[in-house]
């Protein structure tokens, strides 16, 4: 179970590994459909701590992470789903008593397991990012029903739920955006490895049934959209692991780049497993086949941190342009 | 009554049609009054195009389609049905006089539950490739075989049956073509679940099931001919209509498009982008109704029209790019069902339920190849396995 540590230094037991690392172990991620709170907690929110560098609760929270004995959620007005969202942060007060957090956040991604909550709320100060109990008073989890039913969604209401702030050595903003980074990053390698996959499934598939005394892959109507498919998926491989790469060694390029994976392998995992239903026909529209399963995964990975279309504004705007 | 309305007396049509909807239908975007069905076959509007020994008015098309737009006006059904109901269609023009006499009027009136009884799991595209078996006993024919995708079986009285009945024939000219009863020991029902998690197709085992001779439509090894007939009728359907979202948003005019309207709510109007692709999808719609209406102006002058085979893949692609411009309205929202999020729970079953028409009935794939060679006349793909006695074909 070390992949729990894969974004946890090794100092605090985890195997500190780089964009690199976790992009390829999203790639067998998004092939085998792994569910559960991987690129939430053990990505997102062990990045998010990392990178805020509070030495007491990082050393306290960090090395459980990596041991999975501890989940984490964050809870980050407009990340989740960023671009389409514009609600307003929690708001985060200083009471005699400690911190005290009001407010709503939508779209907490495996938040209902989680057995703490990074919240980023705003203080007098700007943002700031609060460590919130699972079973902290005043902190109510409605969850969501979702149509990818391997992603678990909730909002959260906070009333006057007691926090604990959280240091951090650089911008609060900047920590965001960097763990952030990681999260795209790690998405598209789920996306680039879910389309392999399922397009290695479907190429088997269009070797072995026979329809009119041939196999169906032999028809061009099928070889065609096979190889089309295949162009997405390399591509999306291509952008996931230029991001990743360019991101582990600190690039100045690498915004770019993360854009550019985001928006090309978003849309490659729904090209791929919508046309994969086509050409597997009928058997691909029963429940019991995994093509839908792929699908409803592309679909929400696609609206994950940022549509594709918001990703291709960012890179326009990464390009200066 | 008259049951012959004269050519050129459109407005006197009109004005019977209104007088009978005014008399017996309750009123604008009402239910069906229960029996509703069998009063418009009583009042000849269910088939008007049809003679008038089957309740029909031997009418053109130009006045069928004055009858129908204007149960269109009020939503009411049962109108049409001489170019709608599969079903009714194919037994009159190919069925024995006994089996038109029993349920001609009864599928008219909704009477008579109906499936499709085509696809095996070998058998999809390559319908001509079936290996379930019709052998002739007598008065009646023995039925054994598995069937699989089939809809509504569950509650079928008949299903629309192919088998094989000579397995020395080349594929296509060993097949008969049967309205099997399905209320009968020999058939067994199993439901199939879908993508969309609704259960309406089947699979069907069937272990000496017994159809009666009159039964069969055609000859027995001319079942392929009469399936082309039917698959007309069913493909022409599915290229006119599809099923909106499940919770039913009925007909709606252009000016209401539900995806104007859906933008409208979500204030998605607003976006020069999403404009654009709305736009796209609303004048996909409409190019497909201006070439629905030229492909039976070309009719009505007795040329075939290619236009006609072109509905049902341009149905597909509607729904298809339809969903799609959906979720990017919907944007995050679409990642939530059920019935606490109705936007995205119809439009996550809208792109699910898209495939039903790319692949029911006949695949987007074959459709172009259809297209390709029927109607371009491009040369047609070599088939290895036309000619060869069935026994011989290589299968899945
Ligand atoms: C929702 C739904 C409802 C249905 N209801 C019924 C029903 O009531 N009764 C019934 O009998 N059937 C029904 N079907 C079955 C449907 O008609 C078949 O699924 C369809 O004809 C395709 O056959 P298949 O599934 O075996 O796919 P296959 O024929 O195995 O096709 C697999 C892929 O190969 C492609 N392909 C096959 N041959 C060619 C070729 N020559 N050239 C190019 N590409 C090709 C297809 O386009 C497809 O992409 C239903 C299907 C669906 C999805």
């Amino acid at each position: 179970m070390g992949v729990l540590g894969v974004a946890v230094p090794e100092r605090f037991g985890g195997i500190g590994g780089d964009a690199v690392l976790i992009e390829a172990l999203m790639e067998e991620v998004g092939a085998a459909l792994v569910c559960g709170p991987f690129l939430s907690s053990a990505v997102f929110a062990a990045a998010l701590l990392e990178n805020l560098g509070d030495a007491e609760i990082s050393a306290k929270l960090l090395p459980q992470m990596a041991a999975g004995s501890l989940i984490a959620a964050v809870a980050v007005q407009d990340a989740a789903a960023a671009g389409t969202q514009s609600g307003v942060a929690p708001k985060a007060r200083q009471k005699a008593s400690g911190w005290r957090i009001e407010g709503e956040v939508a779209y907490v991604i495996h938040a209902d397991a989680a057995h703490i909550l990074l919240v980023a709320a705003e203080t007098s100060e700007g943002l700031r990012v609060f460590l919130v109990e699972g079973n902290a008073h005043g902190l109510a989890r409605s969850p969501l029903s979702t149509f990818d039913k391997t992603l678990r969604l909730s909002r959260l209401r906070f009333d006057a739920t007691p926090a604990r702030r959280i240091e951090a050595r650089r911008e609060t903003t900047e920590a965001l955006a960097n763990a952030l980074d990681l999260v795209r990053v790690a998405l598209a390698g789920e996306q680039a490895g879910g389309a392999r996959r399922v397009l290695d499934i479907t190429v088997d598939y269009a070797k072995s049934r026979i329809q009119f005394g041939r196999p169906i892959g032999s028809f061009q109507a099928i070889k065609h959209m096979a190889a089309d498919l295949l162009l997405e998926v390399e591509s999306a491989t291509s952008a996931a692991r230029e991001a990743a790469r360019l991101l582990s060694m600190g690039s100045a390029s690498a915004g770019a780049a993360v854009s550019l994976a985001a928006s090309a392998c978003g849309d490659a995992f729904v090209k791929v497993t919508a046309d994969a239903i086509q050409m597997h026909g009928g058997i691909a529209f029963t429940w019991d086949h995994d093509a839908h399963l792929y699908l409803r995964r592309a679909r929400a990975d696609a609206q994950l941190f940022g549509t594709p279309a918001f990703h291709r504004e960012q890179y326009l705007r990464a390009m200066g342009a | 009554m008259t049951s012959q309305t004269p050519r050129g007396s459109q407005e006197a049509l009109r004005d019977e049609v209104r007088a009978w909807l005014h008399a017996n239908w309750p009123g604008r975007d009402r239910e069906a009054p229960h029996g509703w069905l069998a009063k418009v076959v009583e009042g000849r509007w269910a088939v008007p195009r049809w003679p008038a020994v089957w309740m029909g008015r031997d009418l053109d098309d130009e006045h069928a389609r004055i009858v129908e737009s204007e149960f269109a006006a009020v939503g009411a059904p049962g109108a049409g049905q001489d170019r709608t109901n599969l079903w009714a269609n194919t037994l009159l023009a190919r069925g024995t006089d006994a089996l038109k006499e029993k349920l001609v009027l009864p599928l008219l009136r909704g009477e008579v539950g109906m499936c499709l009884l085509y696809s095996e799991p070998g058998a999809g595209s390559d319908l001509a490739s079936v290996r379930t078996r019709a052998d002739r006993q007598g008065d009646h024919f023995r039925v054994n075989g598995q069937k699989v995708w089939t809809s509504f079986a569950a509650t079928a009285d008949y299903g629309m049956l192919i088998a094989r009945t000579d397995w020395d024939a080349p594929k296509h000219k060993g097949i008969g073509f049967f309205f099997l009863p399905m209320k009968q020991p020999g058939v067994q029902v199993r439901p199939l679940r879908q993508i969309t998690g609704e259960s309406q197709f089947n699979e069907v085992f069937l272990t000496d099931a017994v159809c009666p001779q009159e039964n069969l439509l055609g000859e027995a090894t001319d079942g392929w001919g009469v399936l082309q007939t039917a698959l007309a009728y069913e493909r022409s359907a599915m290229g006119e209509a599809a099923r909106g979202p499940r919770r039913g948003m009925g007909q709606s005019a252009p000016a209401d498009d539900p995806l104007i309207a859906l933008a409208r709510e979500a204030g998605a109007m607003e976006d020069p982008v999403l404009r654009q692709e709305i736009a796209k999808v609303v004048i996909l719609k409409r190019l497909n109704t201006l070439n629905a209406t030229r492909a039976k102006a070309d009719m009505r002058q007795g040329t075939s029209s290619s236009l006609m085979s072109l509905g049902k893949l341009a149905m597909s692609r509607i729904l298809h790019e339809e969903a799609r411009v959906r979720t990017l309205i919907l944007g995050a929202e679409s990642l939530l069902d059920g019935p606490d999020h109705p936007r995205a729970d119809d439009t996550n079953f809208l792109t699910l339920n898209a495939y039903f028409t790319s692949i029911g009935g006949g695949t987007d794939q074959i459709q172009r190849n259809i297209i390709g060679e029927r109607v371009l006349g491009l040369p047609k793909e070599p088939e290895i396995d036309r000619d060869v006695p069935f026994r011989a074909v290589r299968t899945s």
